[in-house]
């Protein structure tokens, strides 16, 4: 090719390139400044968690451990207590180790009191594997049945 | 101030107090300018990469580079065990000093120049060229194999580089009819850039180059040459060189503005003022260009250095001079 001819057309496809630099520097970003903003987790299947029903103000579980045998990972750890004078089973021990756990869902469908969901955490962290082990009763303080609050 | 240079005056008599200031003076807004151009070289990045840059540090992160000095202030200087060791240290102040030197050389107004040079233009070649020693020393001492690399590219680069700058200058001088920066400055009743477009342009290229700026940071080229010829500083040696970069950068980016836009000279606001805008101006310009360009291969770098930007600068120099001959 003309030399001359090249070295315009190489100006020239500098420029443009200063074009399309320039035009996105002057428009919106496109990050989100985390820990101030954070993202639409409304979406997102996180960790699993009891689900607070509004009636009764606590979860629904009744420790029949239908989770813990459906479990391909062996995540749960579950210990249950009769309340005086009930036909139900009340939870005193739910825990979740997430360092096993594959999010496949599958102790949610099994639920019988639909009590399991996805949780919207989705940036829990942890130095020590023992610390991946989630309380899922911690979020509830003292139980309402067992402490004869609720029949 | 004025009471301050009397009081130096008296103590040490006219010409040292006039020197003290001076060095103080200009070392205090060259360090101001070296955190604040960092600053803005993050902030452009970001947005041309559409984020925000720096934010936790003070407002819009203004006071992010100050935390990196901070950091950088405390940590270990480290010299390797076979390094040369009196050059090994020395490099770092050398290759501030000469950027200092042509600072104080630059006009800021019509009767403000810390130093004011009858051949100014000459002494800021000569120092310029200065550097680039300082940056063997660093790759040559380090006695580290990427360092020397980074060493000997960076003097092919600028040995090859020098001479488009300095003839594009030249064809300034020409028409100028002088080698002093204040006499350029007074003669462009408008901007040489209007006249001299060529030239202007590949004294930008050249100074780009120069600076060891992308898209020629071929010297310093991380993905090659891990940090080049300052691979094995640390603390604040390494800082030096960072500090000396964006020196340089401001040195050049001001001497550009002298010898193609016009210098202290503009509407309404002060003459300090203007020079520093239009410096920050070519300054943001070679920020654009390193965020848009890839870096060039190193036998591009040198064909682009002599097939094209030296012939076009001395062809205009050629032509610069012909035309003034004829028109008288």
């Amino acid at each position: 090719m003309n030399p001359v001819l090249r070295v315009v057309r190489g100006l020239r496809s500098l420029v443009v390139g200063l074009g399309i630099t320039g035009r996105h520097a002057i428009r919106p970003v496109v990050t989100l400044q985390y820990p101030h903003q954070r993202p639409d987790a409304s979406h997102w299947g996180g960790p699993i968690e009891l689900v607070t029903f509004p009636e009764t103000g606590t979860h629904d579980c009744i420790a029949c451990n239908a989770c813990a045998r459906i479990c391909p990972s062996d995540c749960f750890d579950i210990e249950g207590k009769r309340p005086e004078g009930s036909r139900k089973m009340r939870a005193t021990k739910f825990e979740l180790d997430f360092s096993t756990c594959s999010l496949c869902g599958l102790c949610i469908d099994v639920c019988p009191t639909n009590t399991l969901q996805y949780s919207r955490r989705y940036d829990d962290a942890a130095y020590r594997r023992d610390q991946t082990v989630n309380d899922l009763l911690a979020p509830f303080g003292e139980d309402p049945y067992l402490a004869g609050k609720l029949k | 101030m004025g009471a301050l240079t009397h009081l130096l005056a008296s103590l040490l008599g006219d010409t040292v107090a006039r020197i003290a200031l001076g060095v103080v003076f200009i070392m205090g807004f060259l360090t101001f300018n070296v955190l604040f151009l960092i600053w803005l070289e993050r902030k452009v990045a970001g947005h041309i990469q559409r984020r925000l840059g720096p934010m936790e540090v003070g407002p819009h992160g203004a006071l992010q580079t100050l935390a990196d000095m901070l950091k950088l202030l405390s940590k270990e200087l480290f010299t390797p065990v076979a390094a040369d060791r009196y050059t090994y240290l020395l490099a770092p102040i050398l290759v501030f000093l000469p950027t200092l030197c042509v600072a104080s050389l630059i006009p800021v107004g019509p009767a403000v120049a810390f130093a004011d040079m009858p051949y100014g233009l000459i002494v800021i070649a000569a120092l310029s060229g200065l550097t680039v020693i300082a940056i063997f020393m660093a790759g040559w001492s380090s006695n580290n194999k990427y360092a020397v690399l980074g060493g000997l590219r960076s003097v092919a680069q600028v040995v090859a580089y020098e001479i488009p700058v300095l003839l594009a200058a030249l064809s300034v001088v020409l028409i100028a009819q002088s080698l002093n920066l204040r006499q350029i400055v007074e003669g462009q009743s408008f901007p040489y850039i209007l006249v001299e477009p060529l030239a202007a342009v590949v004294f930008f290229i050249g100074i780009t180059a120069e600076t060891n700026r992308a898209p020629f940071d071929i010297p310093e080229a991380e993905s090659e040459l891990v940090g080049g010829f300052h691979t094995e500083y640390s603390g604040m040696r390494f800082a030096m060189f960072f500090f000396a970069e964006y020196t340089n950068m401001l040195v050049l980016g001001a001497l550009g503005a002298t010898l193609f836009l016009g210098g202290w000279k503009g509407p309404l606001l002060p003459g300090w003022l203007w020079i520093i805008l239009k410096a920050y101006g070519v300054i943001l310009l070679m920020m654009w260009a390193r965020w848009t360009f890839p870096r060039l291969r190193f036998d591009q770098l040198m064909s682009f250095a002599w097939k094209l930007l030296i012939p076009l600068a001395l062809g205009n120099l050629v032509v610069t001079a012909l035309v003034l001959g004829f028109a008288g």
